[in-house]
């Protein structure tokens, strides 16, 4: 159902753009006038820009490798720290303006970092023991491959807009490690401890390819020729992120008693940069001559 | 040439068909793409969870000490898993049984009385249940214990002879071989018997007189001293087989049950070296490895002399450095990818538990493959599951020091490079 989903979805929006692209009809170029505003009502738009994310984690089912035999299985569940840790992102955009609405591929460079924690705790005649505290963080590297849809709200130099889409990534490298401390109690004293972090390559443990949907706004400042940009952008993802085949692949995880849940993975990112129009009608041409 | 006018200038009517045809055609490349970007995604499903998985079955108690023994799959598709447990009055182990579903969670737990200790495996199939022996810790007489798939209730049969010290077991057909030490008469004792626990024939062998060999069985029973690998069963058809001790040496021996002395003997090193495991695969080949004061080998396929006396020291094998000091080794003969494999699982110097893949008709080596981290893990019992994958139980120690069940499956998939 979810690929019939992202399949109609992609389909709806290729559909989108291959109409507005049938529509292209030479107009007759009766004055100079008319052949200027028919130009303008379609630019090129080349840009760049980057920024800084934050990922939230979904649990879509719950994996552990502690199975317990005498208390909770709640307790084994992890703690997930969202939209705490920042990652970063750059971007090549590429946009085709046509009448107010701006089709836009952005092929971008997503690192993204989420983190949780898990709590484990032994005891004797109800006396605490020993306390182990996880604390796991991913750090992912994504090519990803946005195409949205903007719509400019306003024709000015200050130009706000909506922007809806979908993106498809490719994960290029994973990474996790894993911080343990604890208080071992048993040694006679209040013992804080802390050990080597675990850090592993991760590749096998997460999805090679994902999918999501995309929302977001922003605004853009004619400068010149130019245009500033800041973009806000929410990614909803709708396929997992982790691996399910090769979840407990890692002994080095797993030897620690940690396995990825089911997740998806939301994304916030704050963007800026600057875009420049490819299409010049003379040498003296401003992008805000027209709308 | 040209057409008529007539012809060009006629409308040829668009079908409904045609038109998705020309559709279809159009948006061919793009639908080809999304099915290979959808196919790729990710999908959880039940099938996977149950292909593979690693379990570490925790309990809150920081005394709790567990070891497994022995593992079978249940007909549910899970897994019930004997064990031994620490008691607090006497050194002998309790017996500890756990049920998991197949997808390796835990399902339950039975702590059997402090009135029954020293379990031992096989866990033997029997009409829908599982067997295994026990003993009384203070008479030591050995019963047959009675399990069932889903671990609700486990039932106690004394033998109808007397024998104590149960150390080994193992199917024959319809019947149970067990290995025993009289301690009265300090003799490896063979047994042949009903699932019940009716004992058909029996033989003793001596270890040999006085107590410096005795001391080191007591001390593997009471689990002070060094574990011996002790085993029975029999070459299919042939003569039964027990690894134990027998005139002052750690020997497998072969016997027919019913002449005084063995048929052959396969000596070790007083109780410094021996075999570790060994599982006949036709007449006198053998499956096997050795250990000899510390050391360890494996020998994927080696004939033993089944008459007279011979040396384990004698035997070529491969030699495995990476092995911690005489090492536990687990064989099974398993089919993986349309051969048949041995398998051995041993535990290794970096405590990990390493697996060692060799052709069964040749004795190649085939692969290897480790499995446990970041803990210590030591292998207990390797299956091959219904479904062709391999499950290993054995013990990781939490947070490096709380002895616990682990349970760790690898899908057949895995093993395709074997």
């Amino acid at each position: 159902m979810k690929r019939f989903y992202l399949l109609a979805l992609c389909l709806l929006i290729s559909l989108t753009s291959y109409s507005q692209v049938k529509r292209k009809k030479s107009p007759a170029f009766n004055t100079q006038g008319k052949q200027k505003n028919t130009f303008l009502e379609k630019q090129w738009w080349l840009g760049f820009k980057g920024g800084i994310n934050f990922t939230g984690a979904v649990v879509e089912k719950s994996y552990a490798v502690i199975s317990p035999t005498n208390f909770s299985v709640s307790q084994t569940k992890k703690t997930y720290d969202n939209y705490a840790a920042v990652g970063s992102q750059a971007t090549v955009e590429v946009t085709f303006y046509f009448k107010g609405f701006n089709f836009s591929l952005q092929p971008t460079y997503r690192h993204s970092v989420f983190s949780y924690t898990t709590h484990a705790a032994w005891h004797e005649d109800n006396v605490p023991m020993l306390e182990l505290n996880y604390h796991q963080d991913q750090q992912l590297d994504y090519a990803e491959f946005p195409f949205l849809i903007k719509y400019d709200i306003m024709q000015s130099k200050l130009r706000p807009y909506v922007q809806v889409g979908a993106y498809y990534t490719i994960l290029l490298n994973a990474n996790k490690s894993v911080e343990l401390s604890g208080v071992d109690y048993a040694s006679g004293a209040e013992n804080e401890f802390t050990e080597p972090d675990i850090i592993v390559g991760a590749d096998d443990i997460f999805a090679k390819y994902s999918w999501g949907l995309m929302a977001g706004a922003g605004v853009n400042y004619h400068v010149g020729n130019i245009r500033l940009n800041l973009d806000l952008a929410y990614r909803k993802g709708m396929s997992l992120a982790n691996a399910t085949e090769k979840r407990y692949s890692n002994d080095r995880l797993t030897g620690a008693g940690d396995v990825m849940d089911d997740i998806k993975l939301n994304n916030f990112s704050i963007s800026i940069g600057c875009l420049f129009p490819l299409r010049f009608l003379t040498s003296g041409f401003q992008s805000l001559d027209r709308p | 040439m040209s057409l008529p006018t007539s012809i060009l200038n006629k409308r040829i009517p668009i079908t409904r068909q045609t038109l998705i045809f020309m559709m279809l055609k159009k948006y061919s490349l793009l639908f080809l793409s999304l099915l290979l970007a959808t196919a790729c995604l990710e999908e959880s499903t039940t099938a996977i969870d149950e292909q593979a998985f690693t379990k570490i079955f925790d309990n809150d108690q920081f005394d709790g000490s567990y070891y497994p023994i022995d593992m079978r799959e249940t007909s549910d598709g899970g897994y019930l898993i004997l064990g031994g447990r620490s008691l607090d009055d006497t050194n002998f182990s309790g017996i500890y049984i756990l049920k998991a579903d197949r997808y390796g969670n835990f399902e339950k737990e039975l702590e059997v009385p402090a009135d029954y200790v020293n379990p031992i495996g096989q866990l033997i199939p029997s009409a829908g249940t599982l067997k295994f022996f026990c003993m009384d810790p203070l008479t030591l007489q050995t019963f047959i214990a009675t399990v069932d798939e889903q671990a609700e209730n486990v039932s106690m049969e004394p033998l109808s002879v007397s024998l104590s010290y149960p150390a080994a077991a193992a199917p024959d057909g319809n019947n149970v071989i067990l290995l025993s030490y009289n301690d009265l008469d300090k003799q490896s004792v063979i047994s042949l018997m009903s699932p019940s626990g009716n004992v058909t024939a029996s033989k003793g062998y001596t270890i040999g007189a006085g107590d410096a060999v005795e001391e080191p069985i007591i001390n593997h029973f009471l689990r002070t001293g060094k574990q011996f690998p002790f085993l029975v069963g029999r070459i299919p058809g042939g003569l039964y087989y027990f690894n134990g001790f027998y005139n002052y040496t750690f020997s497998l021996a072969f016997t027919n049950l019913t002449q005084d002395t063995p048929n052959g003997v396969v000596q070790g090193q007083q109780d410094d070296g021996g075999f570790s495991a060994a599982v006949p695969i036709s007449g006198s080949t053998f499956a096997a490895s050795t250990f000899n004061f510390g050391d360890n080998s494996l020998l994927p396929t080696v004939i033993l002399n089944t008459s007279g006396v011979t040396s384990s020291v004698d035997l070529d094998g491969n030699h495995f450095p990476e092995l911690e000091l005489n090492a536990t080794v687990r064989i099974i003969r398993t089919t993986l990818n349309g051969k048949n494999v041995v398998v051995y699982g041993s535990n290794t110097k970096s405590k990990q538990i390493g697996l060692y893949f060799y052709d069964e008709a040749t004795g190649k080596f085939l692969g290897s493959e480790y499995v446990g981290y970041s803990n210590p893990f030591e292998i207990a019992s390797l299956i091959q599951t219904t479904t062709g994958d391999l499950a290993i139980c054995g013990t990781t120690y939490m947070a490096g020091r709380l002895p616990r069940f682990c349970l760790i499956k690898l899908s057949k998939r895995s093993l395709k490079g074997i």
